[in-house]
């Protein structure tokens, strides 16, 4: 089965053409649109686990819709940082199945809209497979469109009196950086006239002047950064993903940003390749500007009282962990950034699932509110334990691996001062987080109808221990995903001659 | 010899699962305690079954999956491990059997037994780790594990004490993390396995970067001055907990982690060379002094205790750092001795606290009329602290003074000396009082504390008088101690 060539451009369609059938399919119940998804969402992941499956045994794999031969052609490439889709389908496939109650539960939201948040949602999952997945610099740019639009809307989604202008703030920057994107796809298509990365990698290679590449490669790594919300651009990030429908904020903080990432990757792949620039400077701005991330994001987040904006401020400083571990280019640091795409994508929605569980039984949102909630909703909250302890990185959790990775790397590189900024920066996000157990475990509540919530249902809970696990089992079975990026890393860095 | 065997994982899988049968299905009272009873000697038992081994020298392993590539979670039950599982199982049967008594009628009891059990599961799993990345990730598990322990009256009090531990403990875990990562970086292995992994060719400033990030690390839960600052705020604690935290879990994984570092990382022959191990000497001698002399000025009973334990832990650093046979064996049976005499010490102040509600030295005027057998243990567990002989702690102090005679370092004795008047000075007087100031007037009749508490109390004296007057017989902890020191010392 995994050999079946097709797998490529389904798991690409499936979730476009599903979004696009979504209203249609639900014309006679706005109830079907939910288990539309969930179906469109299962053959997704059935695809990409074949997908992954493949890059495990056989390597990267193209895929030329029609036999065209690039670089006339368009092209598929799956690589080993392409399985990043399996945690996009799964996290997809948990939050449509989470949205079911949640969105029915917004009053805001008017029921008969419904369906369009399925189909955006589709629409965005459907966005970042194609975007991850594609070997076309234009159609990356076209996939990072059709994903940072549905991301705008879904943002607007929950009808709070401060959505819109989150979201407008969020389509400002993210039509700054998809232009930013555009233009230096322009860019190297006028001086190389070739759209295809392997293509392109090659021939910029051979040009007389690198200026131009230079140019391209400062508007890529800009734009890209927007979308990774590093430090000083990232102050879209935090009111967009804490209004966002938790569903939606655990799409939105473990795998829109990460969309930055894999483009910047797919820049270094280009830029590495051909070998026309010293990427010396780059990588130097990347590494500090992933110290400070770290520093920044958990230093905002201390003043939070809000679960959701504390949370989103912390994936600015786990943003901040990849993007050094990127910038610092050894082995290690490599490898150790690009798993934690992986694991924060799971450590973040397992926290947004989580608090968003609280916000639909409680109805409050900030911290000193929801005081003594451990008690009343024990499952939910261990789900935030492990959490908080997997995102500062404590072993065997499933953030210690990648934090031990990039360290090691920082010593590797003869740059010591990134690994203790990065292990005492994870302290410092610890300072939040045990705020937030001792709010819900060790403080008397300030609401007494707190203690008689109930657990949320299981539509709800179940998307949310499950992460959870997988935070315990991705740190315990850490080789796996380690072993995995290690050839992708490899051949990433071949060009430096290390 | 070395034997693979499931033993080694079987001692902390049973406390962890006593934990998960607390958590899930605890709150029947009856049923918790069997659980917990049995697990604590079921264990003592598996880890005294390989006790016979691992005193003809088999060391006993088991490799778990690999952590990382390269690196496994692997356990390895050398004597030095075997010898710190030993202490903590002993004292986890009698601190439940006290526990269960000290906390009849409280709120959270459910939560504070369950992770009662994995402050000692992961205590056991550090002594029998086989490789830093395993005993790191027991060490910060211990850290999170005794956090709702420290809290556990939640009072805002607590809740700062809780904070302060917290930050303590986790920066210091930070810099272990840093000193692992630059062992790796290195040598490209973690292993505790070998008398020392490093050589003397990576450079003196890779070096004392590494003795830094590790010592200094370990040095915050060992309590060594200046970063024994959590240990007396975390006080607030029950007493179990207290008793926990300094006799067993918390300090001793310091004191084991510095153990490790210099006879496992670096090694006796590199250390000699280099000389980083001097200046660690004088901190250590440093806090024996000034920490008992801070203890004389303490009212509170528990604060009093817990500057002694500052002062007696760096006894077991001051050991290590001398690096000579005689004064390893003193700092690793001390490890022992300490916590023997000073649990005994902390089962009386919580049995005066349930009893009498007293927490303050003054009021203990006359309570030895009182509480007899109780004020007795004490006594036993002052003697020891002080060295006397026939009681566990003059062990400590003359193998100590012996090794720093071996090593020429004889100001050592003068410190030794002064340490043992000092410990004097802040015992004796709680016992004077307690036995020859009866408060005029008042009639003093005999009003012991519930057996659970009495019992478990006047069994860790025993144990104090056993390691005392037995060292010499064969199948001791202390014959374990000389075989850990034989192989550190390649003898």
């Amino acid at each position: 089965m995994a050999a079946w060539p097709h797998w490529l451009p389904l798991v690409v369609f499936a979730p476009l053409l599903g979004a696009v059938l979504t209203p249609i399919v639900s014309l006679r119940s706005r109830h079907v649109a939910p288990w539309w998804a969930l179906a469109v969402m299962s053959v997704t992941s059935v695809a990409a686990l074949f997908l992954v499956l493949r890059v495990a045994s056989e390597g990267p794999f193209s895929y030329l819709p029609g036999g065209w031969q690039p670089p006339y052609g368009i092209e598929l490439r799956f690589d080993e940082f392409s399985a990043v889709i399996s945690v996009i389908c799964l996290i997809g496939w948990l939050a449509v199945l989470y949205s079911l109650r949640y969105i029915e539960w917004l009053r805001e939201v008017p029921k008969e809209r419904i369906p369009y948040y399925y189909a955006l949602l589709l629409l965005n999952l459907g966005g970042m497979i194609g975007f991850v997945v594609t070997g076309d610099l234009f159609n990356l740019f076209v996939f990072l469109e059709i994903l940072s639009l549905s991301a705008y809307a879904l943002v607007a989604f929950s009808g709070e009196h401060i959505a819109e202008m989150a979201a407008f703030k969020y389509l400002l920057m993210g039509a700054i950086s998809s232009l930013l994107v555009l233009f230096s796809v322009g860019i190297i298509f006028g001086i190389t006239g070739s759209l295809n990365m392997a293509d392109v990698a090659t021939r910029i290679g051979q040009l007389d002047s690198a200026a131009p590449a230079a140019l391209a490669l400062a508007m890529l790594a800009i734009g890209f950064m927007v979308k990774a919300a590093l430090f000083p651009v990232h102050i879209w990030l935090p009111d967009a993903h804490a209004i966002a429908p938790s569903p939606i904020s655990a799409v939105l903080s473990g795998l829109v940003v990460k969309v930055g990432i894999i483009g910047l990757i797919r820049v270094y792949q280009i830029y590495y390749t051909s070998g026309v620039l010293d990427l010396h400077t780059l990588n130097q701005v990347l590494v500090w500007l992933g110290a400070i991330s770290i520093v920044m994001g958990a230093f905002f987040a201390i003043f939070q009282d809000d679960i959701k904006l504390m949370l989103a401020y912390s994936t600015i400083s786990n943003v901040g962990y990849i993007v050094m571990g990127l910038g610092l280019s050894t082995n290690f640091s490599v490898i150790g950034g690009s798993v934690h795409v992986f694991n924060h994508a799971l450590i973040k929605a397992t926290l947004f699932l989580a608090a968003g569980a609280l916000i639909y039984r409680t109805g409050y949102r900030t911290l000193t509110d929801l005081r003594g909630i451990g008690r009343s909703m024990p499952l939910t909250c261990i789900a935030i334990s492990i959490g908080a302890i997997s995102i500062v990185g404590i072993p065997p959790t499933a953030g210690f691996l990648c934090k031990w990775y990039i360290a090691l790397g920082a010593f590797e590189a003869d740059q010591p001062f990134f690994g203790f900024a990065l292990i005492f920066g994870a302290l410092f996000i610890f300072i939040y987080y045990i705020r937030m157990v001792n709010a819900f475990y060790f403080q008397a509540p300030v609401h007494p109808e707190i203690l008689e919530v109930t657990e949320a249902p299981l539509s709800m809970l179940a998307p949310t221990l499950f992460l959870a696990s997988l935070c315990l089992i991705m740190g315990i079975l850490g080789r796996i995903p380690l072993a995995f990026i290690e050839p992708a890393a490899a051949r990433l860095l071949a060009p430096l001659g290390g | 010899m070395e034997v693979t065997d499931i033993r080694v994982i079987l001692a902390p899988a049973i406390s962890l699962l006593c934990a998960a049968l607390v958590f899930v299905a605890g709150s029947n009272k009856h049923w918790r305690r069997f659980w917990m009873l049995s697990a604590a000697t079921l264990k003592l038992g598996v880890v005294m079954s390989m006790l016979p081994g691992s005193l003809q020298g088999t060391v006993y392993t088991w490799d778990m999956i690999d952590f990382t590539p390269g690196i496994g979670l692997a356990f390895r039950a050398d004597a030095l491990g075997m010898f710190f599982a030993a202490v903590s199982s002993t004292l986890w049967v009698i601190t439940t059997i006290y526990a269960i008594g000290y906390m009849t009628g409280d709120e959270h009891r459910v939560r504070f037994f369950g992770f009662f059990a994995l402050c000692v599961s992961t205590t056991v799993g550090l002594a029998f780790a086989e490789n830093l990345l395993t005993f790191f990730l027991f060490y910060e598990m211990l850290t999170i594990c005794t956090y709702p322990l420290v809290i556990h009256d939640e009072t805002p009090d607590a809740l700062k004490a809780g904070r302060k531990y917290l930050t303590y403990t986790l920066i210091g875990g930070a810099f272990i993390m840093v000193g692992s990562v630059i062992v790796y970086d290195a040598t490209g292995t973690l292993s505790l396995g070998h008398p020392g992994i490093l050589s003397a060719e990576l450079g003196t400033r890779t070096l004392l970067l590494i003795f830094v990030s590790l010592v200094g690390g370990f040095a915050v839960k060992a309590a060594v001055m200046p970063l024994h600052g959590w240990l007396p705020s975390a006080m607030v604690a029950p007493t179990p907990v207290s008793a926990l935290l300094h006799a067993v879990a918390v300090v001793k994984a310091g004191a084991f982690g510095i153990l490790r570092t210099i006879y496992n990382v670096f090694g006796v022959d590199l250390l000699e060379e280099i000389g980083f191990a001097v200046p660690l000497m004088w901190i250590a001698a440093f806090t024996i002094l000034a920490a008992s002399l801070v203890a004389i000025f303490q009212d509170n009973i528990k604060r009093r205790l817990a500057f002694s334990t500052i002062s007696q832990l760096s006894y077991i650093v001051l050991g290590a750092a001398l690096l000579t046979p005689f004064a390893a064996t003193a700092a690793i049976v001390h490890i022992a001795n300490q916590a023997f005499a000073k649990i005994t010490m902390f089962f009386v102040a919580g049995a005066i606290q349930r009893t009498t509600g007293k927490t303050n030295v003054h009021e203990l005027a006359g309570i030895g009329y009182r509480m007899p057998w109780t004020m007795g243990a004490f006594t036993v567990a002052a003697l020891s602290f002080i060295g006397m002989p026939l009681f566990a702690g003059f062990i400590t102090k003359w193998y100590l003074s012996l090794g720093a005679l071996e090593s020429g370092e004889y100001w050592v004795l003068a410190v030794m000396i002064a340490s043992a008047m000092l410990n004097a000075a802040y015992f004796l007087p709680i016992v004077y009082l307690a036995f020859f100031k009866a408060p005029p007037g008042t009639k003093l009749r005999v009003a012991e504390a519930r057996p659970t508490l009495l019992i478990s109390t006047l069994v860790a004296a025993a144990y104090v008088i056993v390691l005392g007057t037995t060292a010499e017989v064969p199948g001791m902890p202390f014959s374990l101690a000389q075989a850990a020191v034989h192989f550190v010392f390649g003898m």
